[in-house]
């Protein structure tokens, strides 16, 4: 049978899940919206119907700075592996860069010090609208009316169906409310990825004048890469105690926008100038990207665009690139 | 589940200075490379992330034989922090190892060919490890050359290798751009060479790996050799912090160096701007 959510049951709900593990879920810190730890006794801060968070909730998988072994005296010590705990209140487009990463984090040889928080999280996704297949996680729950229908994918999303707050039937009336916005040019775009790999590809040296003007619009500052929820370079840093005697290596998210991204020891750098790293940045997402995994990396979410401080509108620029090449590819449309 | 960043003890066994500032240094692992049917433990080509706690790590080319059990080598020149960390440590001291990484050059691809090694400065230790291959298993290959320039004569490295490998019907080439009063092989550019090399083009391959001016020794040597760009094998220098594909650091192009690479035919990776 079915489940469904009482809209009114959300913050009782999340404290339900708080009890036994902690649950991240978008809250207002300090005026800006993050994926926070819930207080149990406050869960009526938890929100729902946003947008964006600040940062992607990547960083509860692979956080801006983990440490990855501590070697004291001839010994490596591995960190502990977290507790578990239960992301709530994803977005479909966070929901589907979560599972994507999961899919780039477990091609072999794979990153285990992601999988491993992989492994003790719950993804709970809350939509609005009808999300149409889910492309993973535990739970869905789909906004209808004042209800939310609950869709489980695993075992432990089924779980979470059978806590008290639950009530047992169907879609209350129609399907789930709300029409699906209107798709965005990104959106549409983001559905023929083998368009976007050629175009770009083709744009480095058959649109030069493109990237010549990102090149010095972009301030290199790397901020799109940390607010990208597809983004995941890194790079290793040793920190020693003051008395020598303990090293800990520790990750922490690199940006390949960043001027010594590609430079070797020596000196020699790979990608001199901000054009070259920034357009590295586009080969990435959606040539590379679609070579190794078939799709590109991006989902839409707005948050590069959102928060470029040199206010490039990554969106207005696939269009442009897209543009230049079906005028000179016209049988190449959707 | 695996931890692929966690890297082994490696005790220092044998430090040799080999010039100014490169040293070579023999390792023997806690936990030994696993070996194959033909008794090798890598395929020469194939890197290693050496480390030093406190420093980081970085890649390094594999030196030894790949026949070799008990060790393996790297070679390295002191040029930034790793290599400094590097250099600091005693014979009995301790380094870190992860690998080893990469593909390596095609060996069964080379079998029945000619092959033209071409190398430079500190550029040397794979293409060491694929000297000491194809010495252990001379027969499986035609007329091998290794083509080798550096500085000044006490820039050329690997010089203890020098007559096994002349033994086994390495036909060994070096050039100097700087040569000493007592220097007796060839001056200037490793093109100079290019007379001296016997080849079927049709049945050759080049195995590469060095700084920059390679791309020189490619247009001047192996372009006249008539060796097409898919049978020259080149071995590419990227910064690393992952050795497997998820950093980013390493890629060029559509490409990984540390997961598709090191080596590429050179059609692969010619052209790249990265």
């Amino acid at each position: 049978m079915a489940r469904i959510l009482p809209k009114s049951k959300i913050p009782k709900l999340v404290e339900l899940l708080s009890k036994k593990r902690l649950v991240y879920a978008p809250q207002k810190i300090e005026g800006e919206l993050l994926f926070a730890p819930v207080d149990p006794s406050e869960t009526d801060g938890v929100i729902l119907d946003y947008q964006t968070t600040v940062l992607p909730p990547k960083a509860l998988f692979f956080p801006p700075e983990e440490n990855l072994f501590v070697a004291r005296k001839e010994k490596i010590a591995e960190t502990n592996p977290p507790a578990e705990f239960v992301v709530f209140g994803l977005n479909a487009k966070d929901l589907a860069a979560i599972c994507y990463l999961d899919e780039i984090m477990s091609k072999e040889p794979a990153d285990s010090f992601y999988l491993k928080r992989r492994e003790k999280a719950a993804l709970v996704a809350v939509a609005g609208t009808k999300m149409g297949t889910a492309p993973g996680g535990d739970l869905i729950l789909e906004k209808a009316g004042d209800s939310y229908q609950a869709t489980a994918l695993t075992k432990a999303g089924e779980k979470i169906t059978r806590l008290s707050v639950f009530e047992e039937g169907g879609p209350t009336g129609s399907d789930p409310s709300g029409s699906n916005p209107t798709e965005t040019e990104l959106e549409e775009l983001l559905a023929d990825s083998e368009l976007l790999a050629q175009a770009v590809a083709w744009s480095r040296t058959s649109c030069p004048e493109i990237w010549e003007r990102l090149g010095k619009q972009c301030l290199g500052c790397g901020i799109c890469t940390y607010v990208c929820p597809l983004c995941y370079c890194f790079t290793a840093e040793d920190r020693v105690d003051l008395d020598g005697t303990t090293c800990t290596r520790c990750r922490r998210w690199d940006a390949c926008t960043l001027p010594d991204f590609a430079t070797v020891a020596g000196g020699f750098n790979f990608r001199k100038t901000i054009k070259e790293r920034y357009y590295n940045w586009y080969h990435h997402k959606f040539v590379r990207a679609y070579k190794e995994f078939g799709r590109s990396q991006c989902v839409a979410c707005g948050r590069c665009q959102k928060y470029c401080p040199a206010g490039i509108d990554i969106e207005k620029v696939l269009v442009e690139i897209v543009d230049a090449f079906q005028k000179v590819h016209p049988e190449r449309r959707f | 589940m695996a931890n692929n960043y966690r890297p082994q003890k490696a005790k220092i066994v044998k430090i040799d200075a080999m010039s100014g500032d490169f040293k070579r240094f023999r390792f023997i692992l806690d936990k030994k490379f696993p070996t194959s049917k033909e008794g090798t433990s890598f395929v020469p080509g194939q890197f290693v992330l050496a480390g030093v706690w406190g420093y980081g790590e970085a890649p390094f080319g594999i030196a030894s034989s790949p026949f070799e059990q008990q060790f393996i080598e790297i070679g390295v020149r002191r040029v930034g922090a790793v290599t400094a960390a590097l250099h600091n440590l005693s014979e009995g001291g301790e380094a870190t190892i992860r690998g080893p990484y990469g593909n390596g050059y095609p060996l069964d691809f080379f079998e029945k060919k000619d092959i033209v090694m071409v190398t430079g400065g500190c550029g040397i230790p794979p293409i060491a490890a694929l000297c000491d291959y194809v010495a252990t298993r001379r027969d499986l290959f035609d007329n091998v050359y290794l083509l080798y320039g550096a500085k000044t004569p006490d820039d050329l490295l690997f010089k203890d290798r020098y007559q096994l490998w002349e033994e086994k019907g390495i036909k060994i080439l070096l050039s100097v751009d700087q040569p000493t009063p007592d220097w007796k092989g060839s001056v200037g550019l490793v093109s100079k060479l290019v007379d001296q090399i016997k080849i079927n083009p049709n049945e050759a391959v080049a195995a590469m790996c060095g700084p920059g001016p390679m791309a020189k020794a490619l247009e001047n040597i192996l372009r006249p050799l008539g060796i097409s760009d898919r049978r020259i094998f080149v071995s590419e220098e990227r910064k690393m912090s992952c050795g497997i594909g998820k950093c980013q650091h390493c890629t060029t192009g559509d490409k990984y160096v540390c997961t598709d690479g090191p080596v590429f035919n050179y059609d692969e990776v010619q052209g790249n701007w990265d």
